[in-house]
């Protein structure tokens, strides 16, 4: 072989003949360069032809030239391309009248339909806005990397969108995290009576699918005297609670400080923010699931389906990366809902939790209630030796 | 070797140790560390709960080195002032059948007979206000000064924030509910009920 720097020397339209005097120089990856020849060659000079295979079956150096095989080579890879440039490539391409009807009826569609909704006098000026602002949205960019203008002005897209779309005036922020705040979590394991009232205010709060009844948070009913078995758990029971000889506790997405979940995202659609929260671009989010097989304590759902909300249970209180209505295809999960704790509240299922057994706060304040439970309880955190350093600990009267 | 080697030689080591162990100041080795290290400088937030807590009425009280905001009781109570009906002795007002009958739907479901009545807690010649185990006063608003008599450890964990529930938001300033916002007083256990919701895709999923 000739060595590696053969594949980046190639050129198609070199006028600098290739100087090995016995190496053929087509392009092709498969090694079926399409020169004729009539035996395989017994050469053992090499061969440079991109396959690292030796049934390149060119070499024939008594009948073609090196010139005359690259030049015919060339030509049937790329034939006339090569001396067509820009809009000749596309324009002055031979093809049947049928391809050629083809292409012209569907560039015609497509052409059509957007001057129509832009420039077309029937349909009302709802119509073109909603084009303008599904076509702003479509080529917005990521929302981490958008300045507070860009975030300022996709949020008003959206809650326009809506009022356009249902005819209702939601409120959506985009307020940014706040310097010395740490969002942290406590539960009390002992306090805790499985009445999930916090996953029904959860789903309220953070507009999640009625259809699948997604659910953010699980509460685990486990056998006392059993530790923590998740496999015999059971998160999904309905009897009167609390059951006898069992206890309680809830997982959601615990905010790791360490996200797996945030490595392993393609696209970026997922990091944590300064004050500890990890969240989405649910615009940005490709669905492919990534995360969701990285999180060690399945904090992360899917939307399988257009999540739907009847109109008038929707939460109206948004933020873009919180509760905002998600479409099909893209991830979701708790933000401690953060419409709520940049605003100074406490998250929905801490609200509504009658047991008291959720705290929630601050941890970078020395006097927050959640630092005296960390300081002064025995607490510990779920599978702390992944080293995901979740922000979310356990503890017990 | 000669000594000039010698020097050199220590001089990159202790380059190479020094750059080596340096951290970007970002950087910490566990999420304790972190939390430790950023909140030496702390001193304060931006966000309140203030606005909030706009128009609960409350009162400040300060226990050990805790310092917080309960809600106003009194006012919450129907008929305070007690006395308002309390004007004769206990014993005259249950003598007489011609008064409208008062309490009749308190059972006491509080630790047993043995150990508590309701003169444990309240007393008949000072209706207004509550008492304590060795008869000095205590007054509504903080009812929980009587109940940390006996449940010491709750009071420890209610103060250091670790029991019962916060009124408003997260932020400072730090407003708790107190014991009998969410316990009856004369029944303070809870009884067993259904939970709230049953998930019934989640049932169809796992078929």
């Amino acid at each position: 072989m000739s060595g590696i720097g053969k594949y980046f020397k190639l050129n198609l339209n070199s006028t600098t003949k290739q100087t090995k005097g016995n190496s053929c120089g087509c392009g092709n990856t498969s090694g079926g360069c399409s020169s004729q020849v009539n035996e395989p060659a017994p050469v053992k000079a090499s061969c440079g032809c991109g396959s690292t295979s030796e049934s390149c079956g060119s070499h024939n150096e008594a009948k073609v030239s090196d010139q005359e095989f690259f030049e015919a080579a060339i030509d049937a890879a790329i034939g006339d391309e090569r001396k067509k440039d820009g809009f000749d490539q596309v324009f002055e391409v031979k093809m049947d009248r049928r391809t050629a009807f083809r292409q012209l009826t569907a560039s015609l569609l497509i052409g059509a339909g957007a001057v129509s909704t832009s420039c077309s006098v029937t349909t009302g000026e709802g119509t073109k806005e909603k084009a303008q602002i599904d076509w702003e949205e479509q080529f917005k960019g990521n929302y981490k990397l958008m300045t507070d203008e860009e975030r300022n002005a996709t949020v008003e897209r959206l809650v326009r969108s809506y009022q356009l779309r249902k005819k209702k005036n939601i409120n959506m922020s985009s307020k940014d995290a706040v310097k010395d705040v740490l969002f942290g979590y406590a539960f009390n394991i002992s306090k805790c009576q499985g009445y999930m009232d916090c996953v029904s205010a959860c789903v309220e709060e953070n507009n999640q699918d009625r259809n699948s009844q997604m659910e953010y948070i699980r509460i685990h009913e486990m056998k006392d005297g059993k530790g923590f078995k998740f496999d015999e758990a059971d998160d999904n029971y309905y009897h009167e609670v609390p059951a006898e000889g069992h206890f309680y506790m809830g997982t959601q997405c615990f905010h790791c400080d360490n996200p797996p979940c945030v490595d392993v995202c393609p696209v970026q659609a997922t990091w944590r923010e300064d004050d500890g929260l990890v969240v989405i671009d649910y615009d940005w989010c490709v669905g492919c699931r990534y995360c969701m097989a990285a999180c060690p304590y399945d904090g992360r759902r899917f939307n399988w389906s257009t999540p739907e909300v009847p109109e008038e249970e929707v939460n109206k209180d948004q933020h873009y990366l919180g509760n905002r209505m998600r479409k099909k295809g893209v991830m979701e999960k708790c933000t401690f809902c953060v419409q709520r704790s940049r605003a100074g509240k406490n998250p929905a299922c801490v609200e509504a939790c009658p047991t008291g057994a959720r705290i929630f706060g601050n941890l970078l304040d020395p006097d927050s209630t959640i630092r005296w439970v960390l300081e002064n309880k025995k607490v510990f955190r779920l599978k702390e030796d992944l080293g995901t350093e979740p922000k979310f600990w356990y503890f017990m009267d | 070797m000669n000594r000039k080697n010698y020097i050199y030689i220590l001089g990159c080591i202790f380059l190479f140790v020094s750059f080596s162990c340096k951290h970007s100041e970002n950087e910490y080795h566990s999420l304790t560390d972190k939390i430790e290290g950023e909140s030496k400088n702390y001193h304060g937030t931006s966000i309140s709960s203030e606005q909030l807590l706009e128009g609960i009425e409350s009162i400040e009280i300060t226990e050990g080195n805790h310092t917080f905001l309960i809600p106003e009781r009194k006012k919450q109570i129907k008929s305070y002032a007690c006395t308002e009906c309390h004007t004769r002795p206990l014993q005259e007002l249950k003598s007489n059948d011609t008064i409208k009958k008062a309490h009749w739907d308190i059972k006491l479901a509080h630790a047993d007979l043995n150990t508590m009545n309701c003169i444990t807690c309240h007393n008949g010649d000072d209706m207004d206000n509550l008492k304590s185990l060795t008869g000095s006063t205590i007054d509504f608003n903080r009812s929980y000064q009587l109940c940390s008599q006996c449940h010491s450890k709750q009071f420890e964990d209610w103060k250091g924030g670790a029991h019962g529930k916060k009124v408003a938001g997260w932020a400072p300033p730090r407003a708790s509910m107190t014991c009998v916002n969410c316990h009856n007083p004369h029944k303070p256990g809870f009884d067993t009920r259904w939970p709230a919701r049953f998930n019934t895709q989640k049932v169809k999923e796992r078929e």
